[in-house]
């Protein structure tokens, strides 16, 4: 990775059209101008990785792998909304499981 | 009632009060605005978030106070005001939000859910966007599977 040390005021180019100039930089943060065309997409990081993160999600699901999910999860509290009573002479809620 | 076609439940009927609305997509689906959430008793604690514009996207998420009981968010200026909150509210804290961590699957089987950028409903107003704050002690990849012996259940 290249390192290039630049005070607050100072700039540095990648290519001819992006400008990169250092406007802040305090403790433990600094604080970044950028200077790109329209075309060029600029992220946070954590921005991009959710984008990367969110796609994976979208992409690797099928129905098999949300059995192999669920088989690894062991349900014992409501989440949203309690379960449906699909017969009112039993008892809504099944006996704890262990654990 | 409106017919959607989804991923994994065949057509469903949904009610306009029903929809969320996310005003500005989800990162990397920027288009996808009208979602809506099912959850199956079969399936709990899951909850997919299927795309009603586009059939064949649905993600999978778990309420993020089922993997973290004390998960919040704080939620910034602009994030508040696009799910008509108050500034500075601690999405995940009250009633009227839930926060909700996509689950991603790799090859292997192994899960891990997002709770660094969480989905935040402003349940009341059914909107929500994926909050992703500048500082966080969340991972991108939290692990979720398998739980160890003893662990507190999901």
């Amino acid at each position: 990775m290249l390192v290039i040390r630049r005070r607050p005021g100072e700039s540095f180019w990648i290519g001819d059209s992006i400008e990169i100039e250092v406007v802040e930089a305090g403790p433990g943060k600094v604080k970044l101008g950028i200077s790109a065309p329209r075309e060029v997409p600029v992220l946070r990081s954590e921005v991009k990785t959710t984008r990367d993160q969110n796609r994976i999600a979208a992409s690797g699901l099928t129905a098999a792998a949300v059995e192999s999910l669920l088989a690894g999860i062991q349900p014992c509290a409501p989440a949203l909304a309690p379960p449906r009573k699909e017969n009112p002479r039993t008892p809504a809620r099944e006996p704890d499981m262990e654990g | 009632m409106p017919e959607y076609e989804t991923k994994f439940f065949g057509r469903i009927q949904c009610a306009s009060s029903s929809i969320i609305e996310f005003p500005a997509g989800l990162p990397g689906f920027e288009d996808q605005r009208m979602f809506v959430l099912v959850q199956q008793a079969v399936n709990r604690p899951l909850v997919f978030l299927q795309s009603l514009t586009r059939p064949e996207l649905c993600f999978i998420t778990l309420p993020a106070r089922a993997v973290d009981a004390g998960f919040t968010v704080k939620l910034a200026e602009e994030e508040a005001r696009l799910l008509g909150l108050p500034a500075g509210t601690e999405a995940g804290a009250g009633s009227d939000t839930l926060c909700l961590g996509i689950v991603a699957l790799a090859e292997d089987g192994s899960a891990t859910i997002n709770l660094r950028a969480p989905l935040v409903v402003h349940c009341g107003a059914r909107r929500a966007i994926q909050v992703i704050p500048e500082e966080s002690s969340y991972s991108h990849r939290h692990p979720l599977a398998p739980q160890p012996e003893g662990a507190p259940c999901l």
